[in-house]
Order: structure tokens, then C-alpha cells, then sequence
């Protein structure tokens, strides 16, 4: 019933305005809902290139970050280095246990730039999701990334905010600019024959330390 | 555009003599009537000057080098390439009056016509975005060769390129065993290479020298900065539409959600 409900409903959901939806953090969604809605990639003719290698990381190996934590919320993921998928969004691992990390972009770490996690909110028998936990994220929580023979990085939570899935700015995904770690997962409204979430809740933190 | 090609060595190289008015900084790429020039050097056994109208671009140019990218103002260059030393005002070993186009990154080629005689060829790059997890890949035959086909991984990509002419595709990042083979056959004028192209970025390879002086060789051209964001992020157990939405299943810890979904029935008890 709960299901149907929901399924159907996503137009009701819709009419709401999506400040009500904000958690009672609203201040967190200063950042990312003024920024500028993400352009759509150009999309490039696929040739398709069965031939290719995947690319090593950017990364020095010993900077591959490994294990994330947030602990005021109870999360602790292992995190698997992740690519795009085929229809161009970002890959994220099958287990709905762990988190990617997006190769292409920042390491955790680095001096500049968005290094992005990934991660389900729920699986399919309806268990939550590492990042269910993201939800329960508030302002100055701690975060702390696990590299693979490198020191730990500490962040500190700055923001949280829904967007809609089409409207994720691209700045989250910056290869420039200050040194941040976001963190992505879904959110509802839940519209099955939409492709499932609609929106994307997107937590931000800045380093707790110089990187270095 | 321009902007987002490195300009990072561009101070240490000699095309300052063109900049004007001190124009060789990157700040000065920004300006709409600016281009972004590198030349290429692919005349096998011949140190040269080349001089750009009237004045000394680049002095003792050694073959195999290809400069970084430099900010010139776009518009006409008389080029002319001398052998190292030469009396500028003596007849050029090269010559072409070449459009350089505001705004385009472009790149200069001294070299071989596919009869083993010298030209000059502007060639402009291809600096728009790619897709997430893709890299381009342009191959440019300048050689004294016959017409070739480039492999990767042994399967051709690119087919019956000729002197003086390019090819572009979009590819997956990563690394890809290259060679060129004359067109048609198995038989292998250069490589295998390695190339590895890096997610976001162009990738220009230069198949240059002679195949009858045997020097054929690959030349590789990296601009950066090309790289998108991905399309988003789908990061429910949305693909399955049989797929159970954990926040309706009870998704209690999100007291938000929750509420949502009490809303929702609310709002839909309401209207009914």
C-alpha cells in the first residue's frame, strides 16, 4: 500500500515546493542550490574503443583513498575507485556497502578541487545504502578518509542540500578551484517509471587541516 | 577555450618575439583576438630558423621538437623556415602564408609532403569538451609515406589516412597499443606505441619522417582540460522497477523522509 502510494504520488510530490523538503539544516543548502545548474556534457561521438586499458589514476597509488568514515552517524565504507558508466553517469559500485570514488576527478588530499564519493541509498531487497546515512549528516560532523599508505584526511561538513537528479551543478565535480570532498547519494521523490529518485543529496566538507 | 590550455612553459620559448606588446601571458590567451600556436618540427635531418613575417620565431629548430602552446594574436604569418643560420633574406627552404584564426588553438607542421619534398601545414586542434571518461584522439599524417591505416590494438581505427590529412575519434580513456600500417595490409611503417590518453584531454599523434630514409616515426600532442562532469548520479537501486524504495519500506531513520511519504498520503487522501 506504502508503495503504491509513493509511486503514484510522486505527482503530488512534485507540486510541493522543494523548500519544504529541506531537513531542518536549511542553511546548508545556501552553497549548493545557488549554484548555477549544471550545463549537460557535450556528448562526443562514442566510437567505442574495446581496446582501451582503463587509465591509471592521476593519483599516486598511496594517495588511492580506501575507507570512509563518518562516525557521529555511524557510516564506515570501503571505497572502490570508479569510472562512468555507459550511459555516462557516474559509475558506483554494485555493493550497496561501499562507495566510489570518481578516478577521473581529485583525490582526497589533493590541494585543489572536488574529490567526489558516491553511493547508494538503498539496495534492491530495500536495505539502506552507505550513504542512507548522509541523510542524518549535520553541519561541522567529521569525516575521515583512509588512504591506501598515506595519512588520513579530515573534513569537516559544511553543507548539505537536495538538487534535482538533472540539476547536480557541475561545480560538484570540480577539478579546480578550493579543496573540497562531496559526497552524493539519492534522494526521493521515488518515481519508478522516472528512473527511480528524482533528486540528489549532495553533502559537502572542506579539509579540517591544510592538506598537504 | 584557449584559457584552458596550459600555458604553464610558455614564457621560457622564443615565439615571445611575435607576442606583442608583451602579450605572452597567459592572461593574454583570454582575449578574443588571441590564438594558441605550437609548431612542429617534422623534417627529419635538418636544423632550421623559421621567421614569421620578417622577424625570428624560433632559431635552431631541431627536428622531432614541437613547442608548448603560445598566445599569439590571431591573423595573417608569411612563415618562412631557413636552414640553421642561413641568411634570412636568402630563399627559404619553406615557405606559406598561414591564417591564424582568433580565438582557434592551432598547430603549426614543417613537414614532408607525401613525396618527401618540405611544406608547412597549419592544422586547427579540436579543444572542445569531451564526454566523462572519454579522450580524443586525432591522428595526422605528415609523413613521406604512402597512405596508411592507424590500428589500436590491431583493430583499425582509422582508414587510408593520407598526407596531409587528419583523423579525429572520441575514445575511453586509457591506454592503447597504436601502430600504423599501409593502407590495407598488415604490413607495420611504425609501432607498436603506447599511448596513453588521459580522460579529458586531446591527444594529437604526428605519424612524421620518411618511409624511404626509414626514420617514420609517432610524435604525440596532449592538450588538457577538455574533461566534462558526468551526466549525474544514479545512486538508488533504481534500474530494477521491480526495486524496493528503502524510504518507503520504512526508511524510519530519515525522519524527513517520513514525513514525506506521510505527506504524500495526506495530500493524495485529499484529493481523492
Amino acid at each position: 500500500m506504502t508503495v503504491l502510494l509513493a509511486v503514484s504520488g510522486a505527482t503530488v510530490l512534485a507540486l510541493a515546493p522543494s523548500r519544504e523538503s529541506l531537513p531542518p539544516t536549511a542553511d546548508f543548502d545556501a552553497r549548493t542550490a545557488a549554484s548555477p545548474p549544471a550545463a549537460p556534457p557535450v556528448r562526443a561521438e562514442d566510437t567505442g574503443s574495446p581496446t582501451t586499458t582503463p587509465s591509471a589514476s592521476p593519483v599516486s597509488s598511496a594517495a588511492v583513498p580506501r575507507w570512509l568514515d563518518i562516525e557521529r552517524v555511524g557510516l564506515r565504507a570501503a571505497i572502490e575507485p570508479r569510472g562512468i558508466a555507459a550511459d555516462g553517469s557516474a559509475d558506483i559500485p554494485e555493493d550497496p556497502e561501499k562507495v566510489g570514488w570518481y578516478r577521473f576527478g581529485p583525490a582526497p588530499g589533493e590541494p585543489s578541487g572536488s574529490a567526489v564519493m558516491v553511493g547508494h541509498v538503498d539496495s534492491r531487497t530495500g536495505d539502506l545504502g552507505a550513504f542512507a546515512a548522509l541523510f542524518d549528516v549535520r553541519a561541522g560532523d567529521e569525516v575521515t578518509v583512509r588512504r591506501a599508505a598515506a595519512p588520513p584526511v579530515t573534513y569537516r561538513v559544511v553543507a548539505r542540500a537536495r538538487v534535482d537528479k538533472d540539476r547536480l551543478p557541475a561545480s560538484a565535480f570540480a577539478r579546480t578551484g578550493r579543496p573540497v570532498l562531496t559526497m552524493i547519494t539519492c534522494a526521493p521523490p521515488f518515481d519508478a517509471e522516472r528512473g527511480g529518485y528524482q533528486r540528489n543529496l549532495v553533502v559537502t566538507a572542506i579539509p579540517a587541516a591544510p592538506t598537504g | 577555450m584557449i584559457s584552458r590550455t596550459p600555458v604553464a612553459a610558455a614564457a621560457s620559448l622564443g615565439l615571445c618575439a611575435l607576442a606583442l606588446g608583451g602579450a605572452a601571458t597567459a592572461a593574454a590567451a583570454e582575449n578574443d583576438d588571441q590564438a594558441m600556436v605550437s609548431v612542429f618540427h617534422a623534417v627529419p635531418g635538418l636544423d632550421v630558423d623559421v621567421y614569421a613575417n620578417g622577424d625570428e620565431l624560433i632559431p635552431d629548430f631541431k627536428p622531432g621538437t614541437l613547442t608548448d602552446p603560445q598566445p599569439l594574436p590571431a591573423g595573417s604569418y608569411d612563415l618562412k623556415v631557413f636552414k640553421a643560420g642561413a641568411d634570412p633574406k636568402g630563399k627559404p627552404a619553406i615557405q606559406k602564408t598561414v591564417e591564424v584564426p582568433a580565438g582557434a588553438n592551432a598547430t603549426v607542421v614543417a613537414h614532408l609532403n607525401a613525396d618527401g619534398a618540405p611544406q608547412l601545414d597549419a592544422f586547427v586542434n579540436d579543444t572542445s569538451d569531451v564526454a566523462a571518461g572519454k579522450a580524443r584522439l586525432t591522428v595526422r599524417h605528415v609523413a613521406a609515406a604512402p597512405a596508411v591505416d592507424v590500428r589500436a590494438g590491431g583493430t583499425p581505427i582509422f582508414k587510408d589516412l593520407v598526407n596531409p590529412k587528419e583523423d579525429t575519434a572520441t575514445v575511453d580513456a586509457g591506454t592503447v597499443s597504436a601502430d600504423v600500417v599501409l593502407a590495407g595490409t598488415d604490413d607495420v611503417a611504425i609501432g607498436p606505441a603506447d599511448l596513453n590518453l588521459k580522460e579529458g584531454t586531446a591527444n594529437v599523434v604526428y605519424a612524421w619522417g620518411s618511409a624511404k630514409d626509414k626514420n617514420l616515426a609517432l610524435k604525440v600532442q596532449t592538450l588538457t582540460g577538455m574533461h566534462s562532469a558526468p551526466s549525474g548520479v544514479n545512486a538508488g537501486a533504481t534500474n530494477d522497477p521491480d526495486a524496493w524504495p528503502a524510504y518507503a519500506a520504512g526508511f524510519g531513520l530519515l525522519g524527513l523522509a517520513g514525513a514525506l511519504t506521510a505527506r504524500r498520503v495526506v495530500s493524495r487522501g485529499s484529493r481523492a
